[in-house]
């Protein structure tokens, strides 16, 4: 199955829990099945998908793990990885989605706009303000980089 | 750091972590596999199994195998007629009569073929399955047809009823009167009726 990896990728960052980043992408998947009439031929099935995922997360009430469980992201196998993955994972939830669809899954502003259904400014700034707090998360960790 | 390094780390931290999609990919398919067919598709589909099963079963039971001699008899069709492998025939009305005699098929038989409008072509001595048959190639409007014929023998594969079979492209019809074993071989759809009825009364 196509994008399977990669949805199941950022809904595990998105829901912090393994169980129920693997409940959405199922259900990503089934109602991508079920819907398949609704997709145009020539348009981005990796965006449709990640659209269909992002609904299905919000309407399912954002069904989140209270905190990060120790053993999510345990292969991590540099500091600096299992770091990032903190701080990625204290981000608000809006600027974790936009910063994941954009920097990780390499998807363009205007295209999340279609993703999230919001306006592309909205996007870009999300974007920027996540950078930001990425930054100032990350600072000790750099400064012990270059130390 | 800048926004490019910053979005490097973030790509490589993320990226780092092991994604084993199989397990889930399994479950997706399980699922859709069952949504797929509807309640009624597993008891419709066992019952045209079975049927398809059981007709099989009475075909090979009741139905009486295709005799070897007309596998061997649409072979030598297919490639002396269809094909046009070069033979010697023998074209002359009389020569062929005479062959037809020496071979104990008689003379009435060739001839009754005449009144169905069909034309006798050419004939000539074939091996169907280590037993001489007599050839007769005839004709009309171009369309060709071929009449096997032998003496009736007492291990004789026919009977007295008109058989047919497809056998690839060739339509066959088989039987025997009281003195000819008969095969006819058409590569053009089903022989005419008249054919068959002009032979069975020899």
């Amino acid at each position: 199955m196509p994008h399977l990896a990669a949805l199941l990728r950022v809904a595990r960052r998105l829901t912090l829990n393994p169980t129920f980043a693997e409940d959405l992408v199922q259900e990503t998947m089934l109602l991508a099945w079920r819907g398949f009439r609704g997709f145009q031929t020539g348009t981005n099935a990796r965006a449709w998908l990640f659209r269909i995922l992002f609904n299905a997360f919000h309407g399912e009430g954002r069904k989140q793990a209270p905190e990060v469980e120790s053993s999510t992201f345990v292969n991590a196998r540099q500091q600096e990885a299992v770091e990032i993955s903190e701080a990625l994972a204290a981000l608000p939830i809006e600027q974790r989605t936009v910063l994941l669809l954009c920097v990780v899954e390499g998807f363009t502003c205007r295209e999340v706009a279609g993703i999230l259904d919001l306006p592309t400014g909205t996007v870009m700034s999300r974007l920027s303000r996540a950078r930001q707090e990425l930054r100032s998360s990350l600072a000790p960790l750099a400064k012990e980089a270059y130390r | 750091m800048t926004d490019e390094e910053l979005d490097q780390r973030v790509r490589a931290a993320v990226l780092a972590e092991q994604i084993d999609a199989a397990p889930l990919e399994r479950s997706i398919s399980q699922r859709i596999g069952r949504r797929v067919l509807p309640r009624w598709a597993l008891p419709v589909a066992a019952g045209i199994a079975i049927f398809i099963a059981s007709g099989l079963a009475y075909r090979a039971v009741f139905s009486p195998q295709t005799p070897a001699i007309c596998l061997a008899a649409a072979e030598d069709h297919r490639r002396e007629i269809v094909n046009g492998d070069p033979r010697r025939w023998l074209t002359d009305l009389a020569a062929i009569e005479s062959l037809a005699e020496k071979q104990g098929v008689p003379r009435s038989a060739i001839a009754a073929l005449g009144t169905t409008g069909y034309r006798l072509e050419r004939a000539r001595l074939c091996f169907l399955k280590k037993q001489i048959f007599l050839h007769l190639v005839y004709t009309r409007d171009g369309e060709e047809f071929s009449v096997y014929l032998r003496p009736r023998g007492s291990q004789s594969p026919f009977d007295g009823t008109v058989r047919e079979a497809s056998i690839g492209p060739e339509d066959l019809a088989y039987f025997q009167t009281d003195r000819l074993a008969a095969v006819v071989v058409s590569h053009r759809g089903a022989l005419p009726f008249a054919v068959k009825q002009r032979l069975v009364l020899q």
